[in-house]
């Protein structure tokens, strides 16, 4: 019961994190149809770029100052090097972001080292919110839910309530209309880049005070996350809020599952047999917890490449 | 015309200098040409057929492995001459790449390239638990058995080994481009509403590519599971499939032998500065990114270029601009590289030491066999000189040899030499990707 | 006519005059230089400079200084069997490595078919830090020499100086990373509960390195109430691990293998307060002269895996001391003989090689985590302080079946 509520809340709260980081992956693939590899690095640059300014000034202020640090990256990487192979294809934009997300890695180690840094919160947020069933539950991880429910409250005022988000819309729909009638769409292009990558720049200052903070988490993060966007659906917010809630959830209990195939053939009387044929049989759901999202990410492809609430395409 | 001879040419070379080269370098030499092979079988699928796949490691790991446990049942007495070891690894591509193309080429664009991704990932984070087939953490090893009086123990001969398996396996992929399925690989990738109104199944089609490029992957690994008799899950990694990506880009997707060029260039560039600093894959990535701005074709569309209007290019007149350029280009690298390694030398632990010793002050520190003070202006003006001076080259070498260009395009058409160098090149012509 | 005799004999006089040959003894370190494990890797290489640097002040071996090279594996096996041959190609006469029991089956198996298949040109392989069982086991041969512990030897050394201690406790949690290393600690702990007189509540194995939140593992660890969880976890597994235990509030005792990695301390802070660790050295534990020479020579105290690094040259330059090759070709095969029978003096004990399998028989020192101790560790005001010795002979465990060494002639 325990293990359930923990495993619950931390379920969500991971699901809360991932969606922050996803949100602005789905936005931008959904307005320029750019699969962005490098956006987890830009996930990785708010979390190193908060620990450098934490250190010098203040936790806060390095929350602050992260997510603008790394929207102005965003905004530069897209107006001087994204829309110059813009014309060669979508293939290229992708591979565009590949190269960079190799790049901010290594810059990243160049500057701060191979090794984890140690970014941590601020002691005075180092306390439990609240004890269930004996197990204290870290204020941290609250304060990392409520970051990104803000979040999405925001985005969705802003996109769905105020002018700038019906710009934004039309421009996503149909540019060259939106072009058309005087607004200038390389520059909403050009912020919502930014606006993505501030959004995965604060999701990494929040959550690398809490996680790990080294060279890796980019790619950690950017694995996971193309699962998210593409099981809620490229280009959707609403899908990519739940799929990463699901995945969340999922890796939460998974470690806990310690069922294989050969539990299921328990069932039908095999189960001895499946055991003495060892290897894929075997495999309990708790140790391969991490290929399982792999799994997930494949079938909705196949079948319904639109995710769950992404439209067909 | 050219061609032939060139290819007689490097064929010698790689068959005469290797037995005067140290063990050292002929293992580089092993290890380019097997990554010369996976470019090309990769290339297949992304330069030829357009499908843009990021998880190609996927097949030639399944090679390796597959490979491995033959080696496995050769050492214990399965009689299987060593030579014909890379069979398995075809064998395996073919079954994996029929399996993986049909689910993958179902969706088309981002959605082909994220299953690959996925179907690699699946692999990379499952063999890892599964000790039966993939040897756990530590993965297979085995040992090359001899065969018809040749122990395969030496380098020398892993190397011939490999190059014959590497030139027969080139030999098909370029043979394939000249056949009419080959063509219609083109045709795939330029348009694929047509090529189903002409009556073929494009998602078959898709498939056989699919599982030809596997099963070229599959050998290329097979060759890697001989050389070093081990495989293990890291040849599944997305630093597998990503070098690839990287070595057919830079090389160039547009050519046929561009991406064994980008292979050629980026492992040798690898293996030896990988032990002079610690940034090499900073290098890399920078080039590649560099390669993508200015030069989408790659190395190989630009020789290629310059092959195809070789008659109407005046050297005299593009010597210089292009020296000019060539300088420029070093001198911004240059740069790029001084400040690079400063800024490795500065933010590193040694320096943190120093600095410590030297009571939080800036102490001087060596580069290149040169003492710097960080504190001194001269320090930085350094790159920044370089760095301006090659832009102003190359901007300036980049007028010139624009204009010398426009002169040559929109010159008479070319003669019948130009034909010849047109048709043999254009396999795999078109404009990027 | 007399010039030209005058010239021979110039001329036989100088070839007959010809400098003492003196060929140098080459080491390589393939080591993870570049990628995650950049830390330890930069460690091993460090503490084998520092080692050599003491063989060369004593006038070096066979006529010339000691060389060391240094080859980047960045932490993948690929690679490493890549710098292996270019290592050979070099010349190189003795390969030291650490950072990883994958990367050293690698070597190891490499040196060993290297060696089969060019006898008379053998190399040899130190290994100073990878701990697989199987490295001593189905993988041994003659040519390579283990310099560091094993899982079975931290295990029972952990249990006996706990228990003694009485901070053991009657449950004991088993959490490990799934891979060689992992299972070896499992077993060594499940093996060892009847001489610590405990239940083995649960036995975990996690995926090595990818897992960012433990909070999972602590809920099922709270759930099943133990005094002790031991895991031979290192990196960030045990840094988040104990993280995830400490926000949860779970008052459990951990008893590790790699606690003193450089930034574990600094990142958990008070949190360890109270833990044990397991290894081959501690500062403190012994005659602190190598703890002040090396931080001298080095610039800070030894840490996490540079001490028996250093043991382990220095017990090379005792078999060194007893072989003259004249400054002619270096015979590695009788470098290896020497060294089975040399017994180093490390500060806490003497470390011997078991000729079956080539293991060190080693002294374990048990530490624990205590506020202000003599030897801070990663700049905070914890550190480790050794509780007990475990000697050699106590410590070791029995040749592995699966080793079947064959003896050169």
């Amino acid at each position: 019961m325990e293990f359930a509520i923990v495993s619950a809340l931390n379920g969500v709260i991971y699901g809360l994190l991932l969606f922050m980081v996803s949100a602005g992956l789905t936005l931008i693939f959904g307005m320029m149809g750019v699969l962005n590899f490098a956006h987890a690095s830009f996930y990785m640059l708010g979390a190193y770029a908060a620990y450098a300014v934490s250190s010098r000034v203040n936790f806060w202020v390095g929350l602050l100052i992260a997510p603008l640090v790394v929207g102005v990256v965003g905004m530069l990487v897209e107006r001087f090097l994204l829309r110059r192979v813009h014309a060669f294809g979508h293939a290229h934009q992708l591979l565009l972001t590949f190269g960079l997300a190799l790049i901010f890695e290594e810059l990243i180690k160049l500057f701060f080292g191979d090794f984890p840094v140690n970014y941590r919160m601020p002691e005075n947020l180092r306390f439990a919110a609240f004890t269930v069933f004996g197990t204290d539950y870290p204020f941290y991880r609250m304060f990392i839910g409520a970051v990104a429910v803000i979040m999405f409250i925001a985005l969705y005022v802003l996109l769905a309530r105020t002018r700038i988000g019906i710009v934004v819309r039309a421009a996503e729909r149909l540019p060259n209309m939106a072009e058309a009638l005087g607004h200038d769409v390389p520059l909403v292009f050009t912020s919502v880049f930014g606006a993505g990558a501030a959004l995965a720049g604060l999701a990494g200052a929040v959550a690398g005070a809490f996680f790990p903070t080294n060279p890796n988490m980019a790619l950690d993060m950017a694995i996971i996350v193309f699962v998210v966007v593409v099981v809620g659906g490229l280009g959707s917010l609403k899908g990519s809020l739940v799929a990463s809630v699901m995945i969340g959830l999922f890796s939460s209990f998974a470690v806990g599952i310690d069922w294989s195939l050969a539990t299921l053939c328990d069932l039908v009387g095999l189960g001895a047999w499946a055991r003495s044929v060892g290897g894929l049989l075997t495999m309990t759901i708790s140790s391969i917890s991490g290929t399982i999202p792999f799994l997930l990410m494949l079938i909705v492809l196949l079948v319904r490449p639109a995710g769950l609430m992404g439209e067909r395409n | 015309m050219r061609t032939p001879l060139l290819i007689v040419v490097v064929l010698a070379l790689l068959t005469g200098v290797p037995p005067f080269l140290g063990l050292g370098l002929q293992n580089t030499f092993i290890n380019v040409l097997i990554a010369c092979l996976f470019a090309l079988a990769f290339n297949l699928l992304v330069g030829q057929a357009g499908l843009l796949s990021f998880g190609h490691a996927a097949y030639y790991g399944v090679g390796a492995f597959t490979t491995l446990h033959l080696m496995q049942a050769v050492e214990h007495g399965f009689a299987f001459p060593t030579p014909l070891l890379p069979l398995a690894g075809a064998a395996a591509g073919l079954v994996v790449g029929v399996v993986a193309g049909f689910f993958a080429t179902i969706r088309s664009g981002v959605y082909f390239a994220l299953v690959t991704l996925a179907i690699a990932e699946l692999l990379h984070s499952l063999a890892p638990h599964w000790q039966g087939v993939f040897g756990g953490e530590a993965g297979l090893s085995s040992m090359r058995m001899p065969w018809a009086g040749f122990t395969f123990g030496s380098t020398l001969q892993v190397y011939y080994l490999t190059l014959t398996w590497v030139a027969l396996s080139i030999w098909v992929l370029w043979a394939y481009t000249r056949t009419p399925f080959g063509r219609l690989t083109l045709a795939l990738r330029d348009n694929e509403q047509r090529v189903r109104f002409l009556g073929y199944d494009a998602h078959a089609t898709k498939v056989i590519v699919f599982a030809i490029s596997a099963t070229f992957s599959g050998i290329a690994g097979a060759l890697q599971a001989i050389a070093n008799e081990t495989a293990n899950y890291s040849l599944f990694s997305a630093h597998v499939s990503a070098q690839v990506v990287l070595q057919t880009f830079v090389g160039g997707s547009t050519v046929f032998f561009g991406p064994a060029l980008g292979a050629a260039v980026f492992t040798v560039f690898a293996d030896q500065i990988s032990d002079l600093t610690r940034s090499w894959q900073l290098y890399q990535g920078e080039i590649f990114v560099l390669v993508v701005l200015f030069a989408p074709t790659g190395i190989g569309g630009i020789v290629e270029h310059h092959l195809r209007h070789w008659r109407q290019l005046d050297w005299s007149r593009l010597a210089a601009p292009y020296a000019l350029g060539g300088f420029g280009g070093a001198l911004v690298a240059a740069a790029a590289v001084f400040l690079t390694e400063t800024l490795s030398v500065l933010f590193g632990e040694p320096y943190a030491l120093m600095r410590k010793k030297a009571g939080d002050g800036y102490p001087s520190f060596d580069l290149f066999g040169i003492h710097w003070a960080p504190t001194n202006p001269v320090t930085w003006s350094v790159p920044l000189v370089l760095f301006l001076a090659g832009v102003v080259l190359l901007l300036r070498a980049r007028r010139e040899i624009a204009a010398l260009w426009d002169a040559i395009r929109s010159a008479p058409a070319s003669q019948t030499a130009d034909d010849e160098v047109d048709a043999s090149l254009q396999s795999t012509q078109h404009s990027p990707v | 006519m007399r010039s030209l005799a005058l010239f021979a004999l110039l001329a036989s006089g100088t070839v007959l005059a010809v400098p003492v040959q003196a060929e140098p003894l080459k080491i390589g370190i393939i080591e993870s230089l570049s990628g995650s494990q950049t830390s330890t890797g930069r460690l091993f290489a460090a503490a084998v400079d520092y080692g050599v640097s003491l063989i060369n002040a004593e006038g070096g071996f066979n006529g010339a200084p000691v060389q060391v090279i240094k080859y980047d594996n960045a932490g993948g096996t690929t690679e490493a069997a890549d710098k292996f041959k270019q290592a050979v190609a070099d010349g190189v006469n003795i390969i030291v490595q650490g950072a990883s029991s994958a990367i050293a089956g690698q070597i190891t198996e490499d040196v060993r078919k290297y060696n089969l298949r060019n006898p008379g040109k053998e190399v040899m392989y130190i290994n100073v830090g990878a701990e697989a069982m199987e490295l001593t086991g189905d993988k041994c041969h003659f040519y390579q020499f283990r310099y560091t512990t094993t899982a079975p030897m931290r295990v029972n050394a952990l249990v006996k100086a706990m228990k003694a201690a009485g901070d053991l406790g009657t449950k004991v949690y088993s959490i490990n990373q799934n891979y060689s290393w992992g299972t070896d600690m499992q077993a060594a702990i499940e093996a060892a509960a009847p001489i610590g007189g405990y239940e083995v509540v649960e036995k975990v194995l996690h995926d090595v390195n990818k897992i960012q939140d433990f909070a999972p593992y602590v809920a099922k660890i709270k759930a099943a109430n133990p005094d002790t969880a031991i895991t031979g976890n290192w990196s960030n597994d045990v840094l988040l691990l104990m993280k995830a235990a400490h926000d949860a509030g779970l008052k459990v005792r951990f008893a590790t293998a790699f606690l003193d990695q450089p930034g574990n301390i600094a990142n958990a802070g008070e949190i360890a307060l109270g833990d044990y660790l397991a290894n081959s050295y501690v500062n403190g534990a012994g005659d602190p002269t190598f703890a002040e020479k090396y931080k001298a020579a080095v610039g800070h105290y030894p840490v996490f895996v540079e001490p028996q690094t250093v043991f382990a040259i220095g017990a090379l330059q005792l078999a060194l001391a007893k072989l003259d090759f004249h400054g002619g070709p270096i015979n590695v095969t009788d470098i290896a003989k020497a060294l089975e029978n040399v017994t180093y003096m490390s500060p806490v004990g003497p470390i011997s090689v078991r000729k079956e399998d080539h293991q060190t028989i080693r002294p374990v020192v048990v530490s624990k985590v205590v506020k202000n101790p003599k030897y801070p560790a990663d700049g905070t005001d914890l550190g480790f302080q050794a509780v007990s010795t475990v000697a050699g002979p106590d410590a070791i465990y029995p040749v592995q079946a699966s080793c079947q060494m064959k003896r050169p002639t």
